[in-house]
């Protein structure tokens, strides 16, 4: 315990946990569910999803990490040990080491791209692609996959990915509270700077071409607020709603747990929590749902606005803001911003998620520190390139999809249960049979969650945690697998992929298990070697 | 925008901004 890491302080904690959570999807995802999904009207399953998934979520995410902590394991795979007396429990917790390695793999050339539009921003790159055919073909081009572009070869994307691995590297090198608690504190305060003075500048836009009156930020506002409470009745709603919430919060990583196995044993895990989960509503909500939307409505128009929100988060947030900034006065300077914060909150998004890896190559492998992150960034390079070089055969789909999506749902159902019904089984009695059994079962959860608290959590949450958390997880698994089987673009299904493309992103599928078997048998070896 | 619109805004906004103000100002009660 004498040489573990800690966090310095209670701010730059939340700020960590917070920047975990705050990523791209608060600014490019958030908005364009609002505005597809009911306007106003989604903020209703949106924050029932909220209490009943996400702030719970996180509170068991944050327990199941403190608790883990006071015997020095800071990954999943431990803090499953501890909790579950089972030989698979270690297993089961790899994936919250393997999980976030994985995404980071895909997440980080996404980054890549955010550092290299800030530098096209400032150098004015960009600037001549006006149109929004012309700027896709410039996205395409720097990606590698279009001719005709700007980019003769992938030299730039390789090079700004292979430093945004590096800043990541060396932030984790730095360790929790001289690299990732002190980044946090200067990106933290910054996103938020950069985004007031990005929706400061929407607000005041009024209406930018007087020859279209309906362009305008009114119009714009009212696209992701006016509410279509018909909507309100629809499965896919609800089903988006959550799935926001999910992402929004990063919970289901594994992440989370290895940030609060930093903390003390008797911190508090409730108003903390719930700090994040705040912090991040107010940067998605407040901040987010008022700049990307709000002025593509002001330039382009509402039905041009709906067609880019349907293309996808990577068509509004690389080529349509882009096409935006040339029109506006000091466009670089708001071309930088916009991308700077998008990268900001990447990266303190990506070293969070390799923390679980580098904590298991350090604390249970017995690397040392440089040796961990030198490990870590040749996975990283092996594993993320063929998705820089075949992006176009839907090599990262593949990754998005299955890891992205449906195993963090998975590993969120496997953390509930054993935190409801495993954890404490020992201690809550032998004999009583089934129904003393379910009566006790997560007493021991609640227990640990509110040790320490700074609030007392109110008592429905209890039976959220218990009883509701597992139905909705269930729900939304077999909600997104359905909605994937019937979908006419099925990744499961890899419906219309044909020829080299099957074959790549069977590689790509490949690739994934190969990751996660790798990493359960580094678990099995670290158990195996400290047994001996 | 109409009434609506200010209406879930206005939920919205009060919602995120009510909870990080009572949640900050619990931790900075508790540092100090």
């Amino acid at each position: 315990m004498s040489n573990r890491e800690a966090w310095a302080s209670r701010i730059g904690l939340v700020l960590a946990m917070a920047g975990n959570a705050v990523g791209l999807g608060n600014f490019l995802r958030f908005p364009r569910q609002a505005a597809l999904n009911g306007g106003g009207a989604f903020l209703i399953p949106y924050f029932v999803a909220f209490l009943a998934l996400g702030i719970p979520l996180m509170w068991v995410e944050w327990s199941m990490g403190r608790y883990g902590g006071q015997f020095n394991q800071s990954t999943t795979a431990g803090q499953f040990d501890r909790m579950w007396r089972n030989r698979w429990a270690k297993i089961l917790g790899s994936l919250g080491i393997s999980i976030p390695l994985l995404i980071t793999i895909y997440y980080c050339y996404i980054e890549s791209w955010t550092l290299a539009y800030t530098f096209f921003s400032v150098g004015k790159t960009y600037f001549g692609s006006t149109e929004q055919s012309s700027m896709n073909l410039f996205l395409r081009s720097y990606q590698g996959i279009a001719e005709g572009g700007p980019f003769s070869s992938m030299v730039p994307a390789v090079g700004f990915w292979l430093v945004t691995l590096g800043l990541n590297l060396w932030v984790v090198y730095r360790g929790i509270s001289g690299g990732i608690e002190k980044l946090a504190k200067i990106a933290m305060p910054l996103l938020v700077v950069f985004a007031i003075i990005l929706v400061v500048r929407v607000i005041t836009l009024g209406t930018p071409d007087p020859a279209y009156p309906d362009r305008n930020v009114g119009n714009g506002f009212g696209f992701v607020w006016n509410p279509d409470l018909s909507l309100l009745g629809s499965f896919p709603v609800w089903l988006a709603a959550a799935g926001q919430i999910f992402f929004t919060l990063s919970i289901g990583s594994g992440s989370i747990q290895t940030y609060a196995s930093y903390l003390k044993k008797d911190d508090d895990c409730a108003v903390t929590g719930l700090a994040t989960c705040a912090t991040n509503e107010f940067v998605e909500v407040v901040l987010g749902g008022s700049i990307a939307i709000p002025i593509a409505v002001a330039f382009f128009g509402l039905e041009a606005t709906r067609a880019i929100a349907a293309q996808g988060s990577f068509d509004l947030g690389f080529v349509a803001m882009p096409v935006i900034f040339q029109k506006l006065p000091l466009g670089a300077i708001f071309g930088a911003l916009w991308f700077s914060l998008l990268f900001f909150a990447g990266i303190t998004s990506s070293v969070a998620l390799l923390s679980p890896f580098v904590a298991l190559l350090k604390e249970n492998m017995g690397l040392s520190r440089k040796a961990a992150v030198a490990v870590t960034g040749g996975v990283l390079f092996v594993f993320g390139l063929p998705i820089l070089l075949l992006l176009q055969h839907g090599y990262m789909d593949q990754y998005d999809f299955w890891i992205g999506t449906v195993l963090l749902v998975v590993f969120s159902l496997i953390e509930t249960l054993i935190f409801v019904f495993a954890f404490g089984r020992a201690s809550g009695g032998g004999g009583g049979g089934i129904l003393s059994w379910l009566r006790n079962a997560g007493v021991a959860g609640w227990e640990e969650m509110n040790r320490g608290a700074d609030m007392r959590i109110p008592r429905i949450f209890f039976y959220i945690i218990k009883l509701v958390l597992p139905l909705l997880l269930i729900f939304l698994l077999v909600g997104w697998l359905w909605e994937d089987l019937t979908s006419k673009s099925s990744v499961i299904l890899m419906r219309g992929v044909e020829g080299e493309a099957a074959l790549y992103q069977w590689i790509s599928r490949g690739s994934i298990i190969l990751l996660m078997v790798g990493v359960a048998v580094l678990v099995a070896v670290a158990w195996k070697r400290r047994e001996q | 925008m109409n009434v609506g619109g200010w209406v879930f805004l206005a939920l919205g906004w009060g919602l995120a901004i009510g909870l990080s103000v009572f949640s900050f100002a619990r931790i900075l009660r508790k540092e100090k």
